[in-house]
């Protein structure tokens, strides 16, 4: 008559259970060791680590198919982290590694963490570049201009987003980041917080190149400006959907930062009134520019036993219907290098083009300077992690 | 009698034995032979690789000197130091406060759950258990996503209120009662099952014995029924509060970052700010305060009375 | 025959009001009466035992009389006020539990104190009852602090009693308490349960499904069977005068054989066909079943000898039961009658030898079996 209860029930298997549990560890273990064994045959199978996009079926299925080939795919939010764990080891987990532009030349190439790619299969494809892009471009190739680091496909300018039913585009390329960190703008818009995207943004509104040394005083400026973009913000998100949806709703009316991805998808599902804008007039050592604008690099990785299919990926990658594919990933919709290439030009409409504003892509990237390493990152950081703690 | 008498005379001429002598080895021999011990030797190295080990690095690299990526300098204070100079305090205070705050809305909100599980489903109560613990089975990530498509202003719930109703509502995201709303629903499974265990571990008998001393509902819950389940209630509180202490997810999706958690100032260090050493330093300072936390109470509580081997 | 202590004789002719009563109570589980319509009177200050076999419905009576449970129907009368409805917890009395139900966590001294707690009593005042009624139940001052869990179950038993007694409840009722222990602790405590009963003066209401316990501590014994009082008296009159073959078979080993009724009031054997007197007389009856105790049976040295019933029989096997010997006495091919005699008359011959048995007719008793029709009719 003795009521079982959870207890009761696991004192009387117990033995069952330990059994299990040592068949599931043995399991575990020889997994590991399979795995291991499995290793020297990668013919089948490649990884790659990559921002949002290229981690979408519609991309990596036919390659899938095609090739026979089992492909993972983890999607990054950060280059810091991502470069911190090729650094930690994970060169061996991975073949195809996607970061914005300067890392790849800067730290991954020089660390050895990234493998040149054949000159010889790849140059002749740079052939469909937008004229910006032309061989040798400086950020897919090493230091020394011998080696091609990686391929470049997506690429756009970053500066601030707005609703302009609310602020019109232009009063915002007129009177810049000061608009956003105006008293009256205070709680109305959100922070993307991809870290190192604020901090070169809030150096910029601070009228200096976050691309060198900082001085002190600069430094100073800098921590009044985002202490006061922190407190101000509605909410800080590293979810660009989040900061999309609360644009439509009208809960914000802007983000800083915010690149043409953020809202692309939004806008081809009815909102053109959200926008991508970089302002007019940046610092003088910037030579003017207020937004940064950003490539994407694709590399092969270091990895001891590299999948044959790494290379093939990025070939795949060139592909006019894949140039479409990436370029109108699910969630987010951006530009593409080669659509200097008529054929990939033809696989747009003008609907889709309008969605990552083709009309003033040209005229923003000319306001953007490079995404580039920034050296006092460390001291830039921390004064955003603080500001982001002490929020009031 | 004479039966009796010569068993005695055979037990006098039978000479003294000696206990064998055990060796060390012998002894040895016999604990690897022991099914117990074989049993355990996966376990044990998983254990040793999946928790030691990573738990060993870290450690290490919170001695490091900052921004580095080598175990093997000279090991420094600095990045304790740099913590303690800045206002790492306040991630920390606000971690321990949601954390304190979501354990004392579980304990409310379980405990007559648990109760009910236990004493008035009875063998249903597993049905219960099972629906409970159906959504540990999905990412909490997408769950939170879907409370925050639920709560978002035009979402479900404003949505909803403003076609039929017409009652505008703002955001209910991006507060700090939003980041404890995700912490309460997300590790409400965690204070429920060892409650639960906590729960069945009073003996029905016990509480009507009170009862007929006379004793309130209200003094038999005082008096018999928390002491009783004290032991699951104080493992489900510990394991949710050093859970919720570590906690990210929430703060960043329901919480809008409206108040920053101690496990997001670590990521940061790990990721964007590329310094391991300080990452590592913070996060030994909540192990700690975790591995304190958990020593003072288990020494209040035995372990042995929780899972009944007294 | 009948010889009654002083104790039984006073309880039994007390004229009062009775301190509970039971008027024609039930408890339903379903279709199922656990409990069928009870009477009951049980009077202040006495020892009042229920004893039946598991399933006879005592547990659930003593349920319904602490508060745990509510009756179907009927009325319980406490000192004449109705408290069916009244809750455990708002009642003067109190039960000690089979398994004792001491609270784990608390010392020997807190789990005295418990009742005495729960009403505000003032902790010094509340040590001092504890350490009183300790020291009466005989267990030393220095396990005040000691917790439950350390103690021994004689010990166990003892805080248990004390802690109802802190409760100073009207009516005490135990649920078997002693069942669990071993042999000598029971007899030991069973008496010491009686001493406590005398020294307090209150009403003791004990279930147990051993005669024997109830026999040694009662002032009167109700023996229950399906849910029902089949007798109730004082442990003589049970045990001299059991109703039925149902209380003379609980009050432990006794021969029992099947008859039938043959020429001129005699009793025949339904097994063997040996014909018996009959101690009552020439009644009605088909079928019967004849009940003689086995210390009632006696050798005869002759086969000669006179005697009310006479039968000889082989030494089957043998019991020592330490002062007491019983013998296994095979009558026929199928009949067994046991005998016991005091270790002193042990018999001095082995096992496969021939013996006369014999019994008194005045000491054998005679119940008839309810026939299929009859037993229809008595419902």
């Amino acid at each position: 008559m003795k009521r079982k209860n959870l207890l009761q029930s696991f004192n009387q298997s117990r033995r069952e259970f330990l059994r299990t549990t040592a068949m599931l560890s043995a399991g575990v273990a020889a997994s590991g060791l399979l795995s291991s064994a499995a290793y020297a045959a990668r013919e089948k199978e490649m990884n790659i680590y990559c921002w949002e996009g290229y981690n979408s079926d519609k991309v990596l299925d036919p390659f899938r198919r095609e090739f026979d080939c089992e492909v993972k795919a983890q999607g990054l939010i950060s280059d810091p982290e991502a470069v911190n764990q090729l650094r930690a080891g994970d060169t061996k987990v991975w073949d195809i590694i996607n970061l914005n532009n300067a890392w790849g030349r800067k730290q991954l190439y020089p660390e050895g963490l990234i493998k040149p790619l054949d000159k010889a299969k790849f140059e002749p494809l740079w052939d469909m570049m937008i004229p910006e892009f032309k061989w040798p471009y400086k950020w897919a190739m090493s230091d020394d201009g011998e080696n091609l680091l990686g391929m470049i496909q997506r690429y756009g300018p970053s500066g601030v987003l707005v609703n302009t039913d609310k602020v019109s585009a232009a009063t915002l390329e007129d009177e810049g980041y000061d608009l956003f960190l105006a008293d009256d703008f205070k709680g109305r818009y959100a922070v993307l917080m991809y870290d190192d995207w604020v901090v070169m943004h809030v150096a910029i509104a601070a009228g200096f190149s976050p691309f060198r040394a900082v001085t002190d005083e600069e430094l100073a400026k800098y921590e009044v400006l985002m202490r006061k973009l922190i407190n101000n913000a509605a909410f800080l998100s590293d979810d660009m959907n989040a900061i999309a949806l609360g644009m439509i709703n009208g809960s914000i009316d802007g983000s800083f930062p915010g690149s043409v991805y953020t809202v692309s998808a939004a806008r081809l599902d009815g909102n053109p009134n959200l926008r991508c804008v970089v302002p007019n007039k940046g610092p003088e050592e910037l030579g003017g520019r207020a937004g940064v604008r950003w490539m994407e690099l694709t590399s092969l990785v270091n990895n001891p036993q590299l999948s044959p299919r790494g290379e093939d990926f990025l070939q795949y990658c060139y592909r006019p219907e894949t140039c479409k594919n990436v370029s109108f990933a699910e969630g987010t919709y951006n530009p593409v290098g080669q659509m200097g290439d008529p054929r990939v030009m033809a696989l747009f409409s003008a609907e889709e083009l309008d969605a990552f504003q083709y009309d003033t892509l040209e005229a923003d990237m000319n306001k953007c300077t490079d995404f580039d390493i920034i050296p006092d990152y460390t001291r830039l950081h921390d004064i955003f992690s603080a500001a982001v703690r002490e929020k009031a | 009698m004479n039966k009796l008498s010569r068993s005695a005379d055979w037990i006098d001429q039978a000479e003294p034995r000696k206990p064998r002598k055990v060796s060390r080895l012998d002894r040895l021999r016999d604990a690897v032979r022991n099914p117990g011990f074989v049993a355990a030797v996966p376990i044990s190295l998983l254990f040793i690789a999946g928790f030691l080990a990573p738990l060993t690095v870290v450690v290490l690299f919170a001695f490091m000197p900052p921004e580095t990526f080598s175990l093997l300098q000279v090991p420094t204070l600095d990045n304790f130091r740099s913590i303690f100079a800045g206002t790492y305090y306040l991630s920390f205070v606000s971690s321990l406060e949601l954390a304190t705050c979501t354990v004392v809305i579980l304990l409310v909100v379980c405990y007559p759950l648990a109760v009910a599980m236990v004493r008035i489903f009875g063998n249903k109560g597993s049905i219960l258990a099972i629906v409970l613990a159906a959504p540990l089975f999905v990412a909490d990530n997408l769950r939170l996503m879907g409370w925050m498509l639920f709560l978002v202003k035009g979402g479900v719930v404003s949505g909803t209120l403003q076609t039929y109703f017409g009652i505008e509502l703002d955001s209910m995201l991006y507060t700090f009662s939003a980041t404890l709303f995700g912490l309460v629903y997300i590790y409400l499974p965690f204070m429920l099952f060892p409650m639960v265990l906590g729960v069945s571990m009073v003996p029905p008998k016990l509480r009507e014995a009170a009862f007929d001393l006379g004793a309130t509902n209200a003094q038999v819950l005082r008096e018999i029924d928390i002491p009783l389940a004290m032991p699951g209630i104080i493992i489900g509180a510990l394991i949710c509060f050093i859970l919720v202490a570590g906690a990210i997810t929430e703060a960043k999706v329901l919480g809008g970052t409206a108040v920053v958690m101690i496990a997001q100032d670590i990521q940061k260090e790990f990721t964007f700010a590329q310094n391991w050493p300080k990452g590592s330093a913070l996060s030994v300072l909540l192990i700690a305060m975790g591995g304190a936390l958990s020593w003072a109470l288990f020494k209040r509580v035995d372990l042995d009375t929780i899972f009944g081997r007294k | 025959m009948i010889v009654e202590t002083a104790a039984a004789t006073e309880s039994a002719a007390r004229t009062g009001d009775p301190i509970l009563r039971l008027k024609a109570v039930d408890k339903f589980f379903g279709d199922f009466a656990a409990v069928d319509r009870v009477s009951l009177d049980i009077h202040e200050g006495e020892f009042f035992t229920i004893v039946g076999p598991s399933g006879s419905g005592k547990t659930t009576m003593v349920r319904m009389l602490v508060g745990m449970d509510k009756p179907t129907n009927g009325d319980i009368l406490l000192r004449g006020e109705r408290i069916n409805d009244v809750p455990a917890n708002r009642r003067p009395t109190c039960m000690v539990f089979q398994s004792l139900a001491l609270f784990p966590h608390r010392t020997v001294g807190q789990n005295i104190e418990f009742p005495l707690k729960i009403r505000g009593v003032a902790p010094a005042e509340r040590k001092a009852r504890a350490l009183e009624l300790m020291a009466q139940l005989r267990l030393p001052d220095s396990y005040y602090g000691k917790g439950v869990l350390q103690c021994s179950g004689g010990e166990r038993q003892r805080v248990a009693l004390a802690r109802a007694l802190a409760f100073d409840p009207d009516i005490l009722f135990f649920d078997e308490p002693l069942s669990a222990l071993d042999y000598k602790l029971r007899k030991l405590l069973e008496k010491e349960l009686k001493d406590i009963h005398r020294e307090t003066g209150k009403t003791f209401v004990y279930i147990t499904h051993s005669l024997e316990e109830a026999m040694v501590m009662s002032d009167r014994i109700g023996v229950m069977n399906k849910g029902r009082f089949v007798q109730i008296g004082t442990p003589n009159q049970i045990y001299a005068n059991p109703v039925n073959r149902f209380v003379s078979e609980f009050m432990g080993e006794v021969n029992v054989v099947d008859v039938e009724r043959g020429a001129a009031g005699s009793l025949v054997d339904r097994l063997t066909g040996a014909a018996y007197q009959s101690p009552a007389g020439d009644s009605e009856f088909r079928e019967a079943a004849l009940v003689v105790r086995p210390e009632d049976i006696r050798f005869l040295d002759h086969p000669d000898d006179a005697a009310d019933n006479k039968l000889t029989g082989t030494i089957y096997n043998d019991y020592l039961l330490g002062s007491r010997v019983q013998y296994q006495v095979r009558v026929g091919s199928s009949q067994i009658f046991l005998v016991e005699k005091l270790r002193e008359q042990q018999l001095d011959v082995a096992r496969g030898a021939t013996v006369t048995i014999a019994w008194d007719t005045r000491q054998s008793m005679l119940f008839a079996t309810p026939s299929f029709t009859q037993s229809m009719v008595a419902r």
